[in-house]
């Protein structure tokens, strides 16, 4: 396997809700929304030391807009580049310094808002794929190009990104791309669908401040590597249905034939599409009759 | 020998059987033989059970007889008599000829039906041996949903079984073999008789005129194959053959094809015609002089070939066409080799209409037709966007939490500087690593296997016998129900009952077989 035949690209997303973040420091002071990006600074130095031929795309999201800080549209190359003191590979150290002042500035420029608090998680993973289709279009004729999603979750899921997230999916699957899940406070659902159906892995991390071993052990191989490693096992997906009167996770219920809405009780009118069902009679009674005529 | 009660028909002396000296009897219903010297028979086979025989080709120098069986058993004859042998077996093969038709009874049919379904079916072929060989269930009810289901289909497709065309390269796969000393063989198979027949309508018809009158099978055909008839550079001289007046048939034949043409207004067979673009290129056209005279012998033999293939063709394609009941069609047999000819002039008009239509016109490119559809009427249509998230009674959080945390995280960015060589301690790595080896925290659920890798293939194998069986099973068991008749009531209470318990000990001894294989 040559090194320039195959391009590696992980895209990571990494959840800043500064509400969730602010509550974090203030019950765990020593795993912070520093210490995480450190972790994932490590990660990204590891990837793009992996191969040569290695990309890598970091993006944020937040409440209100999710944003690329790696790329970054404010580097122009050809800018001076401070040349690093310690010695490192260039691209790491600029990509550091990068990754480090658009966090900043993002952060400053965070304004305060009461409603709309969840992230934008199904505009970030689209950002993702966008950004992916982009690299994949300046391949050369020869490369093999595989791309990967890398979701960092800390808030807790929103509901009114259903159908986006569930649209983003299907379209991260066609292409093959895979979407894996680090997530670090409530399980999510919806991430595990998405890890299951683009066949990428969730793992729900029991010590946060261990973020940065888990990063490497787990989510830095890439698929074929994976294969080859015994990494922890792929968790049980619920996919029941929320019936649409309460919400609740059913496995048996009640289906509209015309509007496909589902229900947990029978109603004679779908309150959807407002069909009327006629109700179902039982047939003791035939039986009954038959019975007692063989008696006498 | 014993006490014959039965009548002998034929007995012949000097037979042998599995390299042993003897006699061979054909009886009223059976055929048998006997060593040579004792008092008994060894080999005996009623006539009902015979399904063919087979005779050994001539001109080998062992003269046999082979009888093969219902059950595929087979058993060899050696007549080795010396002078009289072949007429021993001659005769013994003539006779069985006219015996084992007379007893083929009926119910072999519906044997060899059944003997077919389970050869095809491996499962339940399968089901069989565990349920029927075992004695869980009597054959014939297990046979008794299966046989109804399957003659009725049986006929069914046999009525509307394609049937089978004939390959136009018949003839030249008759392939002559020289026979050693200036003269050709000819193999001819039943298939291929066949194929002539189907094909040529009036050999047919000579062959029923003739055979068996006036030539045997053997010098009708050798005359056929010997006849100018048969071969290419054909030119009906005018011979006393009996082919010749086949030749002459064809030629009207082919000459009413010409004349009927083609009906399909899209094929003009008329423009086609050798065209030369240069010297070299295509043939010189010919001045078509109708003098035959002028005409060189080559090229007169040339459309004669050309003549001859078409003619061939056409009659393979005619005889495709033609139905079975072809004997009434013999008399019309000559306008009926056009397919096209069964469109008589009154429906040629509309024919030509569609024709140039389908040329036209292209299906998918047509507008909708205008189904007319019922439109779905959506009241809440934001419920399907709400995905399979529960409720949650969230975290209400006040604004006064929401600014702190905010203003608490921009005052740490503000000041936030990598420090990539402080990121964990070992402590927390070590754990980490710990928890991700096999056997730790998170690794539990990588132990469970599939059940397909726990257990060898030749108990999944039995297992899956078994489940079928057991399925079986139930289904007598639910068909007996809506209990109506006293006969099903027997059935569930007896013989069902039974049944179910045969297969738990079976199962039983297969778990104690297990049992005793672990230890």
């Amino acid at each position: 396997m040559f090194a320039d035949d195959e391009i590696n690209i992980l895209v990571i997303v990494l959840d800043v809700n500064p509400i969730w973040w602010g509550q974090q420091a203030q019950r765990e002071p020593q795993f912070t929304l520093s210490t995480c990006l450190d972790s994932l600074m490590v990660l990204a130095n590891a990837h793009l030391v992996m191969s040569r031929t290695n990309k890598l795309a970091v993006i944020a999201n937040l409440y209100q807009k999710s944003h690329f800080l790696y790329p970054s549209k404010q580097w122009k190359s050809g800018d001076e580049i401070s040349t690093s003191s310690d010695g490192k590979y260039e691209l790491l150290s600029v990509t550091n310094d990068l990754f480090a002042e658009e966090i900043r500035n993002l952060m400053d420029r965070t304004e305060v808002s009461g409603s709309h608090t969840d992230s934008l998680l199904a505009v970030s993973i689209a950002k993702a794929l966008c950004c992916i289709l982009n690299l994949w279009f300046m391949q050369i004729a020869g490369q093999d190009v595989k791309s990967r999603i890398l979701v960092i979750k800390a808030a807790e899921d929103s509901t009114l990104q259903y159908m986006n997230f569930m649209n983003v999916i299907f379209a991260a699957q066609k292409k093959n791309i895979l979407i894996d899940a680090c997530v670090l406070d409530a399980d999510s659902g919806l991430l595990q669908q998405a890890c299951d159906i683009t066949g990428g892995l969730y793992l729900k991390i029991p010590q946060k401040i261990a973020l940065a071993q888990y990063l490497l052990w787990v989510f830095l191989p890439d698929a074929e590597q994976r294969s080859q490693l015994l990494l922890p096992p792929p968790v049980h997906v619920d996919y029941r249905a929320a019936c649409f009167c309460h919400r609740n996770l059913i496995e048996i219920g009640y289906v509209c034939s015309v509007c496909l809405s589902i229900f947990c009780n029978f109603s004679p009118i779908c309150t959807t599409c407002e069909t009327a069902f006629k109700m179902p009679l039982p047939q003791m009674a035939k039986t009954k009759k038959k019975k007692v005529k063989t008696a006498n | 020998m014993a006490s014959l009660s039965e009548e002998v028909l034929l007995v012949v002396k000097r037979v042998r059987q599995r390299k042993q000296d003897g006699t061979l009897y054909l009886m009223a219903e059976r055929i048998a033989w006997g060593p040579e010297g004792k008092d008994r028979f060894t080999v005996s086979h009623l006539y009902a059970d015979i399904r063919c025989q087979k005779i050994s080709p001539d001109g080998k120098a062992k003269i046999q007889l082979q009888l093969i069986l219902h059950t595929g058993e087979s058993t060899t004859f050696h007549f080795s008599n010396g002078s009289t042998a072949l007429k021993d077996r001659d005769a013994t093969k003539e006779l069985l000829q006219q015996l084992l038709p007379k007893f083929k009874k009926k119910a072999n049919k519906e044997l060899e039906e059944k003997n077919r379904m389970l050869q095809e079916d491996p499962v339940l072929f399968q089901l069989y041996k565990d349920l029927v060989v075992s004695q869980v269930i009597s054959a014939e009810e297990f046979w008794a949903n299966r046989l109804s289901l399957n003659t009725v289909e049986h006929s069914l497709s046999n009525n509307s079984k394609q049937e089978v065309g004939i390959s136009a390269a018949f003839l030249a796969d008759i392939r002559p073999q020289t026979d050693g000393c200036n003269g050709l063989r000819y193999n001819l198979t039943s298939d291929i008789i066949e194929s002539i027949f189907r094909t040529y309508p009036t050999v047919k018809q000579k062959y029923a005129e003739n055979v068996p009158h006036n030539l045997t099978e053997k010098e009708f055909w050798t005359r056929f194959f010997q006849s100018h008839y048969f071969h290419r550079d054909r030119i009906s001289t005018g011979q006393q053959d009996i082919f010749s007046e086949c030749a002459k048939q064809d030629e009207k034949g082919l000459n009413s094809m010409v004349t009927q043409g083609v009906k399909n207004p899209m094929v003009d067979l008329l423009s086609l015609e050798d065209k030369t673009l240069d010297e070299g290129y295509g043939t010189a056209t010919v001045p078509t002089t109708s003098n035959s005279s002028n005409k060189s012998l080559r090229e007169n033999s040339n459309s004669a070939i050309i003549k001859r293939f078409n003619h061939h063709s056409a009659m393979v394609l005619a005889a495709g066409l033609r139905k079975a009941e072809a004997p009434s069609d013999q008399a019309s047999e000559t306008s009926s080799t056009d397919g096209n000819s069964r469109d008589s002039d009154f429906f040629q008009l509309p024919l030509k209409k569609v024709k140039l239509q389908e040329s036209i016109e292209y299906d998918d490119l047509q507008g909708d037709s205008g189904r007319k559809t019922i439109a779905l009427n959506l009241k809440k249509s934001d419920r399907y966007s709400h995905g399979p998230i529960p409720l949650q009674s969230q975290h209400y959080t006040t604004s006064q939490d929401i600014i702190n945390s905010i203003s608490i995280i921009q005052h740490e960015m503000r000041n936030y500087k990598p420090r990539l060589t402080q990121v964990m301690s070992s402590n927390a790595a070590s754990s980490a690593i710990t928890a991700l080896s096999p056997g730790g925290l998170l690794m539990q659920g990588g132990a469970q296997q599939t059940i397909n890798q726990l257990v060898p293939t030749d108990v999944q194998i039995e297992l899956k016998h078994l489940y079928t069986a057991a399925g079986e099973l139930l289904r007598h068991f639910w068909s007996c129900f809506p209990v109506n008749t006293p006969f099903l009531e027997d059935k569930l209470m007896g013989h069902l009952e039974e049944m179910l318990q045969a297969a738990y000990s079976k199962f039983q001894v297969w778990q104690t077989r297990r049992m005793m294989r672990k230890t």
